[in-house]
């Protein structure tokens, strides 16, 4: 059961105030006039009831004036009917506590900014306070909560409480609606009033600002991509613009010869170069000079006549000799080696050079080169490290002046100079081809200077490059490429010094024994021992090749009456090939 | 933009010179800070509507100890040992009543309120029942308080000189008023009721001192 009771008490403007009251359940008091309002004004001790001043029957509502209201006094209200009072002492209250002030009028927005992007954009709010509070004199001070949602959401955002009448909305998208109102209380209080009636806020797409961003942006980035290519382009024709101004020029390198040296034209100094003289005064000089061109190759500088060169080579005889004719093939030469290259090879060939120039020879081969041999031949089987040195005949009667066309650089002067071997000088000449002729040469020379001792010194000295061209008999195909390949026969039954003789009758069957599956060109040697103890060049002439493809080789030079000498110039610990200058001259027939 | 910073300048140039030439002060007093009335009420209006937020809070507090009422009023009457000092109730007494009488009820006011707090504070101090945040807040309102009479009375001597309000006030700080006001009816009160009465009354003052205000510096913000 509800007996009546006051449902609210409120003041609008801390000046007046209201109660409503509902009659309960009870009975049928629902009657208007049945029930009366007695409130209670303690500001005195000896205070009474009194009845409500004003009524509004069509509301239940008691209304207390200005004159009526005090505020920071206790009120307290009670219901009486005819003979019973319904009194509560919650009802007891002070005005200032009962405050909820009207919202407040005259809603309005502004839009403030449109982000750049178009997307979002901020509002300015701003309103009235509500007429009913006297803010003006300073007797309510009001604060504001404004709240806002999107048209359709069900959940309001409510921002910051702030005295002021206006505030700023931020973050709000671009084609939705808002909807937003405000409601205010008295400062330092708990109890808000109503809201105001809603405002919509609405902004909509402004296709001009739309298009000016993004074309400003395109311009911009525009600007910076052809500002970016003008760059690319400039540094790519920089390096243009220094090859066509700067182009790389080559440059004769001639070894220990600064060009320098020849402008002031000290021709005692070139002099002393060019026949090599190992001075050491002179060795930092050269030094210095091909310190960093160590893998350039050598010119050496020759001279117009042949004087002397015991340690040069002369480029015109190496010419006739590799020709055999003084100056038959000197042009067919001219055309096959003449490089078309010109960084810094010299055509030994070219005969139109003028008197002051000298001729100069292309050492190709440099001190290291043997070794990458030997690394090369270690792929095929081998027994021994060391491997007969097989040299074909030569075929055809040519004869061989000193020199061979070609020269091994041995070794390289401090100052300058280049030491050639002139190792294989083919004194013999047999018009014999085949393998025949190898076998019979190799059961000749097989007699010869066959010193057990000698081997097992010369195999005691560094392991020994060794070119074995082998030709197996009887077998039609082979390649040019087959005669390159080196490698010792697989027969086990090696000699005790590693040093084999080459029969060709077993050879027929190393073909088959051999792991690589082509059949190599095997050229019997013709005299390895005699050839171990001469001074064999690691390399030697292809004369040409004969009827089955196989390379006929210069043979070496035989120094066999020489070598076969206990004294062995070789004994002293050496590479066969590499020559020492002081060991040049006994080298040199 | 360079023009943008230059007007900047000028504009803020101009606001410190007319703070400059404003600085010249009365009384011949060198180097002090010249500061108008309206100026000075703002102060002493905002600081009252913080004591009286912080009235607020704790009495709020206090009420999650005792049993939360409907209107904020509490079962127990409660008898203020303000309730002597006569106060208008209303906005038309408060704006009928002369400036100084209003004024002087302002300073009565926060006099009478600086022993109770006092010894409030001094009380939630040792009871350790009330969190530290209620102990802070009584220290922040015992100093409220303080300097908020003390701003008070220069306003006041501010007006006097002025012109504005007859000299007669102004001795309620004087000791002969600090021995009236240092009565013992505040010791009757609990801490409860000694709360409810200064959030009433701090609510007056704020009120008060916004009245006065707008009655005699009313172009600045009424």
């Amino acid at each position: 059961t509800l007996e009546p009771h006051f449902t609210d008490c409120i003041s609008r403007d801390l000046e007046t105030f209201r109660c409503w009251w509902s009659p309960g359940s009870l009975h049928n008091l629902s009657t208007l006039g049945a029930l009366k309002v007695f409130y209670l004004k303690k500001d005195s001790p000896s205070s009474e009831w009194k009845e409500c001043p004003e009524y509004i029957h069509e509301n239940r509502e008691c209304f207390f004036d200005s004159n009526h209201t005090s505020v920071w006094i206790t009120y307290c209200v009670q219901l009486r009917g005819q003979n019973i009072t319904y009194f509560n002492e919650d009802d007891c209250f002070t005005v200032e506590n009962i405050v909820r002030p009207d919202p407040p009028v005259s809603l309005n927005w502004t839009v403030l900014k449109i982000s750049p992007s178009g997307l979002s954009y901020d509002v300015l709010v701003n309103w009235e306070p509500p007429p009913s509070a006297d803010v003006g004199v300073g007797w309510m001070r009001i604060e504001y909560e404004i709240q806002y949602r999107e048209r359709n959401a069900t959940n309001w955002k409510a921002l910051e409480k702030q005295p002021h009448t206006k505030q700023t909305i931020y973050g709000l998208q671009i084609g939705k609606e808002y909807e937003v109102h405000i409601r205010s209380r008295m400062q330092a209080f708990v109890k808000f009033g109503e809201f105001s009636d809603s405002i919509f806020i609405e902004v909509t797409e402004i296709p001009n600002k739309h298009g000016l961003v993004p074309f400003t942006l395109v311009v911009i980035f525009g600007i910076v991509g052809v500002l970016i290519v003008i760059l690319l382009i400039v540094i790519s024709w920089q390096q243009r613009l220094m090859m066509i101004l700067l182009p790389p020029v080559p440059v004769p390198k001639i070894k220990g010869i600064d060009s320098e040296m020849l402008k002031k034209g000290k021709l005692g100094e070139l002099n002393f170069l060019l026949n090599g003289g190992v001075l050491d005064g002179l060795q930092p000089y050269a030094k210095e000079l091909y310190h960093e061109e160590s893998w350039v190759e050598f010119i050496e500088m020759d001279k117009e006549n042949e004087e002397g060169g015991d340690k040069v080579d002369n480029c015109n005889s190496d010419t006739q000799k590799l020709l055999g004719l003084p100056h038959r093939n000197i042009d067919g030469l001219r055309a096959i080696s003449h490089p078309d290259d010109d960084s810094g090879q010299a055509n030994c060939y070219d005969t139109d050079l003028p008197e002051h120039d000298t001729q100069m020879l292309i050492a190709s081969m440099l001190p290291g080169q043997p070794e990458n041999h030997q690394a090369s031949l270690d792929a095929p089987a081998s027994e021994t490290g060391e491997r007969p040195l097989i040299q074909t005949q030569i075929e055809g009667p040519q004869t061989w002046v000193n020199t061979d066309l070609y020269a091994q650089v041995s070794n390289v002067m401090p100052s300058g100079g280049v030491v050639l071997s002139p190792g294989q000088q083919p004194k013999i000449q047999e018009n014999t081809t085949g393998s025949e002729r190898e076998a019979q040469k190799g059961g000749k020379k097989s007699e010869d200077c066959e010193d057990n001792e000698g081997i097992e010194d010369w195999k005691k000295s560094e392991p020994q490059f060794q070119l074995l061209v082998v030709v197996p008999e009887g077998s039609g195909s082979t390649t040019k490429n087959n005669a390159q390949q080196t490698s010792t026969p697989p027969n086990s039954p090696v000699p005790g010094p590693g040093y084999q003789t080459i029969q060709p009758q077993p050879m027929e069957t190393k073909p088959a024994a051999m792991t690589d599956g082509s059949q190599p060109t095997y050229i019997l040697p013709e005299s390895p021992q005699s050839q171990l103890f001469t001074p064999v060049a690691d390399y030697t002439v292809v004369q040409e090749l004969d009827m089955h493809h196989s390379l006929l080789l210069n043979p070496p030079p035989s120094h066999s009456p020489s070598m076969c000498q206990p004294q062995h110039p070789l004994k002293a610990p050496m590479p066969v090939g590499y020559i020492t200058p002081d060991l040049l001259g006994n080298l040199v027939p | 933009s360079p023009v943008f910073v230059v007007l900047v300048c000028l504009a803020f140039c101009s606001r410190l010179s007319s703070m400059k030439a404003a600085s010249i002060c009365t009384n011949g007093q060198t180097g002090c800070h010249f500061i108008s009335l309206a100026n000075l009420f703002d102060r002493v209006i905002q600081h009252s509507a913080r004591m009286h937020g912080i009235s607020n809070d704790l009495h709020s507090e206090f009420e999650l100890y005792f049993l939360p009422s409907k209107n904020q009023i509490g079962r127990v009457s409660h008898n203020c040992h303000t309730s002597t000092i006569l106060t208008p109730n209303g906005k038309e007494n408060a704006q009928r009543i002369a400036r100084e009488e209003l004024t002087e009820v302002i300073l009565k006011l926060l006099v009478a309120w600086r022993d109770p707090l006092w010894h409030f504070h001094q009380d939630m101090a040792q009871h350790h029942e009330f969190n530290n945040f209620s102990s802070n807040k009584s220290l922040e309102m015992s100093d409220m308080v303080h300097e908020l009479r003390k701003g008070v009375q220069k306003v006041v001597e501010k007006m006097q000189m002025l012109g504005i309000i007859s000299p007669s006030i102004g001795n309620l700080g004087t000791p002969e008023a600090l021995l009236a006001s240092d009565s013992a009816e505040w010791r009757l009160m609990n801490d409860y009721d000694l709360l409810y009465c200064f959030r009433r009354d701090s609510n007056k003052i704020q009120h008060y001192l916004k009245i006065l205000k707008c009655r005699i510096v009313p172009e600045h913000g009424c």
